[in-house]
């Protein structure tokens, strides 16, 4: 069949390719269709859409990690990109327990930078507690007279003090607007570790951190550390600054402040087959 | 206070029943005031006792005398350290060579300390177990790979590496419970023994030991091999990209400064060499399983190369029962495929070039977790991913038992 033929192409356009940089990694599916779930493009594509939701959130107590991927198929469209539509299921990013499931389409656009990302998910754990559970963090940091910091989280055994454990879970969530920035159809990153968090003190009634983060980035497996800022009020857009470093000096900038396009909770245009 | 002056400690190698009955015996001698750290149990177990002065010398020639085999721990106690009863009790559990039944599995080790296992494990199991060195690092630390063996002359072999990847800790901290799992399961478990009645099993637990000292002392996120690139102030190889299959194509880097160096040429690293010459040497390793994290993951050749395994059909079956028995354990969710579907591409890879070899069934694992942790992985994580991923291996192992080739 189709894909069949494809795979026989596969080596000779491998070929082909071989004389590009490595730096543009291995070339994306050449025919259009049904992918299997266990396929890597499918993972990374679901991880996107992820990264999005986690950020556009905004919540720290709310953050969902990628469980299993339902179903996955990938659409070229001529001279824009390739679209991703997926179903996964997710998990809570702590305690790993199913929240529910996401359809999602990934567009990674050959012009624009960031991957073009809607998804709509069920959510099954208390909205509520998750609230409060934000709510408490915030009010706890607001009450600070003294700055907190830290350092190395987890530590190099994996261990997170428990009093600074929401300040990562604020880490992720704006971690996850840079990983969303830099993603592409085959760069693909987790956030390794807080190397170091300082909190500013702020007039208003935002909570604001400094953050270094080390990011890792797969296929070329690098430890890309970054500097954020992360500002936050509950219930508001996360606003995220970041400036990053990598072992071979490319540097690279942002900013994020919820008004990006996209969306989490969309009327969806898309045709069921498309699933 | 105790006196320890001249107290020596016996370490008691009980061969059957008959002679653990012995010492036991012994025990119910209140006069000769014998403190067992290690008190008689199974008989082969090693038995360690604090014997006083008063009496050495009663114990040794009833020992001898029943024909039982004993080795002096520790030569005079007083000299060894401490002095009063506290410190004995901390010698017992700390100070003391420990025995592999103390060795706390549960927590990350340093380079020594696994070391110190390896010699321990030895030691107390002598006719299961022997230490090969089978080359050198970069730095000058020897490479170290445990032989797991009933006899017999070059058997067909599995082999098992782990910590390749040096900030992968889970993996040699689940390779030290593998250890442990082989000796105590010879003998109690039908399969794993018949396993072991008929083939060898080779493993080495610190492949990259530069790496793996780097990342206790320098840099937890150390991945590659400590060597000097020559005309580069960027240091290290990736090892897992140095082997002869693919060496040069897309999937690895020319740039001594990226994590996934290739190398100079192929297996310029001591680190691979000295395993791609222990495995041409031996001539009969039937499967080969290289273990890394994280994602998740267990997959097979190839890498460097869209084509399809020969064997393909047949490693994705046994990829798909050994993915199926890991899960049954906690539910721990893999995915399994070829490696340059499932993960990405990779050229130079270890298992691509065992593959070539004709060792059928390669496979390379990537442990717990999926991210949240990544390579700094609680250490509370070790045993239950130690324990699922040793019921994935048994099933390959197994298997290449039922399939020989």
């Amino acid at each position: 069949m189709q894909r069949r033929s494809a795979a026989r192409l596969g080596p000779l356009l491998l070929l082909l390719l071989l004389p590009l940089a490595w730096g543009e990694g291995p070339e994306p599916p050449r025919a259009d269709g049904e992918l299997q779930v266990s396929n890597r493009l499918a993972g990374q594509a679901a991880r996107v859409a992820l990264h999005y939701l986690n950020y556009r959130m905004g919540s720290p107590s709310a953050l969902r990690a990628l469980g299993q991927v339902r179903k996955a198929t990938v659409k070229t469209i001529p001279g824009i990109g390739h679209k991703y539509y997926l179903q996964f299921i997710t998990e809570d990013y702590k305690s790993s327990q199913n929240v529910g499931t996401c359809l999602a389409t990934v567009l990674y656009l050959k012009r624009k930078p960031r991957p073009a990302v809607n998804i709509n998910c069920t959510y099954t754990k208390d909205q509520k507690q998750t609230r409060e559970d934000d709510y408490s963090f915030y009010k706890k940091m607001r009450q600070q007279t003294k700055p907190i910091t830290g350092n190395d989280i987890p530590d190099s055994y994996g261990n997170i003090e428990p009093a600074l454990e929401p300040a990562w879970a604020l880490a992720v969530a704006g971690s996850s607007y840079l990983m969303w920035e830099k993603s592409t159809e085959n760069l693909g990153y987790f956030m390794a570790q807080v190397k170091n968090v300082k909190q500013w003190i702020t007039k208003d009634d935002s909570i604001d951190f400094d953050y270094l983060v080390v990011l890792h980035e797969i296929p070329t497996q690098e430890m890309i550390s970054c500097h954020l800022r992360v500002i936050w009020t509950p219930g508001r857009p996360l606003k995220v600054k970041y400036f990053c470093l990598s072992e071979n000096q490319r540097s690279e900038s942002g900013e994020g402040s919820g008004t990006e396009s996209g969306s989490t909770n969309g009327i969806f245009n898309e045709e069921e087959a498309n699933f | 206070p105790l006196h320890l002056h001249r107290n020596q400690v016996l370490r008691i190698f009980v061969a059957d029943e008959a002679s653990v009955e012995k010492v036991k015996e012994l025990e119910e001698l209140q006069e000769l005031q014998l403190d067992f750290w290690r008190g008689p149990g199974s008989q082969d177990v090693p038995i360690d006792v604090r014997v006083p002065f008063a009496s050495l010398q009663a114990v040794k020639v009833f020992l001898e005398s029943n024909g039982i085999r004993y080795s002096i721990l520790i030569d005079d106690l007083q000299v060894s350290a401490l002095v009063d009863e506290e410190q004995t009790q901390m010698i017992s559990h700390h100070f003391m060579p420990r025995s592999v039944e103390t060795f706390n599995y549960a927590s990350y080790h340093t380079l020594d300390e696994i070391y110190d296992f390896m010699d321990l494990l030895v030691a107390e199991n002598p006719n299961l177990v022997s230490k090969i060195q089978i080359g050198n690092s970069y730095e000058g630390r020897p490479l170290n790979v445990l032989k797991f063996s009933t006899g017999g002359t070059k058997r067909p072999a599995i082999w098992i590496d782990t910590g390749i990847h040096s900030r992968e800790w889970i993996t040699q901290a689940s390779g030290v419970v593998f250890a442990k799992k082989i000796v105590d399961n010879y003998g109690k478990d039908p399969s794993l023994t018949s396993i072991l009645d008929n083939l060898d099993i080779f493993l080495e637990i610190v492949t990259n030991p530069d790496g793996f000292a780097f990342t206790h002392t320098k840099n937890r996120m150390w991945r590659k091999t400590r060597s000097i690139s020559s005309g580069s102030a960027c240091i290290g190889v990736d090892p897992n990209r140095n082997w002869d299959a693919g060496f040069g194509g897309a999937g690895a880097s020319s740039n001594p400064c990226s994590e996934t160096y290739r190398g100079p040429y192929a297996n310029s690293e001591s680190e691979v060499k000295a395993i791609v010459d222990f495995v041409k040497s031996h001539g009969n390793i039937k499967a080969f399983i290289s273990i890394h994290s994280y994602t998740q993951l267990l997959l097979y050749p190839y890498g460097y190369t869209r084509t399809r395994a020969d064997d393909y059909q047949e490693l994705d079956n046994i990829a798909k029962a050994a993915v199926a028995a890991l899960s049954s354990l906690y539910g721990t969710q893999y995915r399994y495929g070829s490696i340059i579907t499932t993960i990405y591409q990779a050229s130079g890879g270890t298992i691509d070039w065992t593959y070539n070899q004709g060792i059928k069934y390669s496979f390379t694992f990537e442990l717990r977790d999926t991210g949240r942790y990544g390579f700094l992985l609680p250490a509370n994580q070790i045993i239950p991913t130690a324990e699922e991923t040793w019921l994935a291996l048994m099933t390959i192992m197994e298997y290449t038992r039922d399939h020989p080739y």
